[in-house]
């Protein structure tokens, strides 16, 4: 059973189209991910799925059952919201157990549950305090016991990380994986923060202005984009796209001719057209004074020492590309071999940017 | 699920009805239906108590334009829009200029004391205003005798009149509008006023090109307000003091209309008054917001 | 240096001279009130009374019954009040709450009324409450004071404050709307309706014209009526009684103010600023 499903869903908020025809599943107990840069859809989706945004065109299933219009009171959802959201008014018990009063559960049973709550987030001792008395990450936690305590199917989280310190977000990235994991309840997580998406999602959603790009697994979604904005979007710094001609078994990169090893040669030809997209991460471009089989002489044009790694900026034909290594070892001016690692190559239509696939040989 | 029999969004909109019902209520009863009524009761010939009431077209608005007493009572509308706005916007908006940008500390007390006026009755300022300024026997009237010089009687003086009824208003309104100008004064940033200080720019430029612009959108309300809320605030003093006169010196087209209505029982003719008044206040909001406006732009 | 304190020191001068001038008439009103009359006439000038005496409030007692006029004054004043906020917190909450066709309009003509004189309205307001029978009758006077926006105005500015995310919270939880507003909107304004609660308060109980074209028997006056009977066009009539039901005017307002200062002022603060 599907937990949700967005069948032909669109948006538009009067003549402004935010969500365009998307298409996805979310499994029960599954940690989605939906990432994407500011004003891509992603928090609209979020927000549909919670009833607080209704949908212009489209079906939306919980559970199998058409949801469209049901009221968000009555959907099994808890929440957790950027700016936290809590009841400045009331204390920390109170705001945790606010939606268990709402819906007239008995006293001793609130109190029971958000004490309950309370020690799994690490609270205790706070229940008698208001929000303007805790730090950031006290004030998340509280949110997070709110949405706990609910138990619904549904839990939604959008950018709850975004407001914390760097130095938290890596204590917090575990414990939320770690509530996850104590009741399975299906995790939709909205958010920006690429890191985020990778170590905390099974799957995850990446939206561009309203389009679904991609919608797979972290790994799939790094190592197997399917189109350039997918493959620019993961990894930092961004993958190089150079672009290229395919010639026969040959790539043309500029002025180099490079002879691909055959396990590439149906993916380059799909194009209908000869130019391509070829696209290869920096930390995967390895330059070298030695000349390997495969190679492309460059000339170093920039260097930029990070300290634990180091950028080494070149041209391929008009174009840049950035590798990443971890030696200072060149300096501007030298020339270098970039050895191609053929396993590490990524092929785009220049036209439609969609991946040109990738041969059984790669995982 | 159920089926709902309303969707969400057409219950929370019966809901949203019945949220400003009351307040609507109250609204129609006492504010739209009044203006209605006073339209139709200006094309009346009525004494509020006879039952028959006579339609007479525009006579009522004929017997205003014909009156002479209307050009005095315009007359004097001006007047005191003159000293209003003079004493209740431009000076405390100079003044809440200096407060903010020209002084160092303690200047912050001013505006809680200076709001105390704010809170007193009209009748009150009237009455103690009354006295301060009596001829004879008040102290201001003692302070001038010091120096040799005679009080002139203000209650028996054309355009003295109008300006000691003024000051009541200004009494009230002073305070409440300074605090209201320094509110806006807070939205301009310190920096840019360090920036054109450091470029030796002086005060009154400063004020002039950078501080209107920038606080243009609550200078205009307390414009508005100024001459709105005046008008109607001097009211009470020329009802309690000099019922108007003497020989109209002090009335003016709002507290004309109270004389023509409960002073000689010509509704209608009172009513024609009350329609004029409505339109020239909203040809003056027209002209403010028009003439203004620029300097709404400036901020956007 | 040295001009930058001179110019502040003559503009703190400017602003001492003109907290002097706005304040001396109600010190004038409250010395004047323990003055005899002679004293009143003749040394108008001492802010401090010679002979401190109280005949002027005990013929105040003796007079009118100024304990009745008081009541009726603050009946008056707190139904106005009492309906204004009730009235005004929920209108309110459905301008910045709710999403209805109409909203932006209607809200529009409701703030708009605030500058339409009192004149335009005011003969068939009082012939409405005639046919009432609600002449010379407390609740006649309250009747027309309750169409004023500036609370619908006020109340809106603060509750647009609140974060919309708090009452989606809400609404994921099933709040009906009337919990909405009662459990979470207004305890976080809280202070704010205190405050336009007392403005209008203070405003219902300095109001003039309404009572004073409604009410005719004096037992029914307010304070302001009452003050208004002390009054001749030549100031003539008895200074020190006119002055001491001034002070006991002002007594109540002034009171508040002293303890509610910063709120009060906060208030208006954010009332002015872009309309």
């Amino acid at each position: 059973m599907n937990s949700i499903r967005f069948e032909e869903v669109s948006k538009s908020f009067g003549k402004t189209k935010v969500i365009n025809q998307l298409n996805m599943e979310i499994k029960k107990g599954e940690r989605m991910i939906l990432l994407g840069p500011s004003g891509c859809g992603k928090s609209t989706i979020l927000r549909m799925i919670s009833g607080l945004e209704a949908i212009t065109v489209g079906n939306l299933y919980l559970n199998d059952q058409l949801a469209n219009d049901i009221d968000s009171g009555d959907r099994s959802i808890a929440m957790v919201f950027q700016n936290y959201a809590l009841f400045p008014h009331m204390t920390i018990e109170e705001n945790v157990g606010y939606g268990l009063r709402i819906n007239k559960m008995d006293k001793g049973e609130v109190k029971k549950k958000v004490v309950e709550v309370v020690d799994i987030l690490g609270l205790n001792g706070l229940e008698g305090r208001y929000p303007k008395e805790l730090s950031g990450g006290q004030r998340q936690r509280v949110a997070l016991a709110r949405a706990l305590v609910k138990r619904a199917d549904f839990f939604l989280l959008d950018e709850p990380l975004s407001n914390l310190d760097a130095q938290l977000r890596g204590q917090a990235r575990k414990e939320l994986v770690k509530i996850h994991e104590m009741y399975n309840q299906t995790f939709i997580y909205v958010t920006h923060d690429q890191i985020e998406a990778m170590t905390i999602g099974h799957r995850i959603a990446l939206m561009n202005q309203g389009d679904l790009q991609m919608l797979d697994t972290p790994h799939n979604v790094y190592h197997r984009p399917a189109n350039v904005f997918v493959a620019t979007f993961i990894g930092s710094p961004s993958m190089n796209i150079i672009s290229a001609k395919s010639a026969g078994r040959e790539l043309l990169v500029g002025p180099h001719r490079i002879e691909l090893p055959d396990m590439w040669l149906a993916q380059i030809h799909r194009s209908d057209s000869t130019n391509i997209k070829l696209g290869v991460r920096p930390e995967d471009m390895i330059l070298s004074k030695n000349k390997e089989n495969l190679s492309v002489p460059v000339d170093v044009k920039y260097v930029e020492d990070y300290g634990n790694r180091v950028g080494y900026y070149f041209d391929l034909g008009d174009e840049e590309a950035i590798s990443i290594m971890s030696e200072n070892i060149f300096g501007t001016g030298d020339q270098v071999y970039w050895n191609i690692k053929p396993d590490k190559l990524h092929f785009f239509d220049a036209d439609t940017a969609q991946s040109l696939g990738y041969p059984k040989e790669i995982r | 699920m159920k089926k709902k029999k309303w969707s969400q969004t057409g219950r929370e909109h019966f809901l949203a009805w019945c949220f400003v019902a009351p307040a609507t209520l109250a609204f129609v009863v006492f504010m739209f239906w009044p203006l209605v009524y006073t339209l139709y009761l200006s094309f009346l010939k009525w004494n509020m108590v006879a039952i028959n009431k006579v339609m007479v077209g525009l006579k009522n608005y004929e017997a205003v334009f014909n009156d002479p007493v209307t050009k005095k009572l315009l007359g004097n509308t001006l007047l005191y829009i003159v000293i209003l706005v003079l004493l209740i916007f431009v000076l405390p908006y100079i003044l809440a200029f200096v407060n903010t940008f020209v002084m160092g500390k303690g200047k912050g007390i001013y505006k809680t004391l200076l709001f105390i006026p704010s809170l007193i009755s009209l009748v009150v300022g009237a009455i103690v205003l009354q006295w301060i300024f009596n001829p004879l026997s008040g102290p201001v009237g003692a302070v001038l005798g010091r120096f040799g010089i005679a009080m002139p009687s203000w209650s028996k003086t054309k355009g003295l009149v109008v300006l000691v009824i003024s000051l009541v208003a200004v009494l009230k309104s002073f305070g409440y509008n300074f605090l209201v100008l320094l509110s806006g004064m807070s939205g301009v940033s310190t920096e840019l006023i360090e920036a054109a200080r450091l470029e030796k720019t002086p005060n009154r430029k400063i004020f002039g090109k950078i501080v209107m612009p920038l606080t243009s959108s609550t200078a205009i309300y307390v414009l508005i307000m100024s001459i709105v809320q005046g008008m109607q605030y001097v009211f009470t003093p020329i009802k309690v003091l000099t019922q108007g006169g003497p020989d109209f010196a002090s009335s003016n087209i709002i507290y004309g209309v109270y004389q023509e209505a409960f002073g000689y029982y010509n509704t209608g003719k009172a009513s024609a008054l009350s329609i004029i008044t409505m339109l020239v206040f909203l040809v003056l909001l027209f002209l403010e917001f028009k003439y203004v406006e620029k300097g709404v732009y400036y901020e956007n | 240096m040295k001009i930058k304190n001179k110019q502040n020191l003559i503009w703190h001068v400017v602003f001492i001279l003109l907290v002097l001038l706005f304040l001396y008439p109600i010190v004038f009103a409250v010395s004047t009130s323990f003055k005899s009359l002679n004293e009143a006439f003749n040394s108008t000038l001492n802010l401090i009374p010679k002979e401190f005496t109280l005949e002027a409030y005990t013929s105040i007692l003796k007079k009118i019954p100024i304990v009745r006029i008081t009541l009726n004054t603050f009946a008056i004043a707190t139904i106005v009040t009492t309906f204004k906020l009730v009235t005004g917190v929920l209108a309110a909450y459905s301008f910045v709450f709710f999403d209805f066709k109409g909203k932006t309009l209607m809200y529009f003509i409701l703030v708009s009324t605030i500058f339409i004189p009192f004149t335009v309205t005011m003969i068939p307001n009082f012939i409405t409450v005639s046919k009432i029978g609600l002449r010379d009758n407390i609740i006649g006077v309250a009747l027309p004071q309750l169409a004023d926006a500036t609370g619908i105005f006020l109340l809106r500015q603060h509750m647009r404050g609140i974060p919309r995310s708090l009452l989606e919270v809400a609404k994921l939880e099933k709040t009906p709307h009337i919990k909405i507003l009662s459990s979470i909107v207004v305890p976080i304004i809280k202070p704010a309706i205190l405050s336009i609660g007392i403005i209008f308060f203070i405003n219902s109980w300095n109001e003039f014209v309404w009572p004073s074209l409604i009410l005719k028997s004096r037992e029914h006056y307010t304070l302001s009526l009452a003050l208004q009977m002390f009054v001749s066009s030549e100031g003539g009539t008895d200074i020190p009684v006119a002055m001491a039901i001034s002070v006991l005017t002002m007594l109540l307002p002034l009171t508040i103010f002293a303890f509610c200062q910063k709120h009060i002022i906060n208030t208006f603060v954010q009332s002015g600023i872009k309309g």
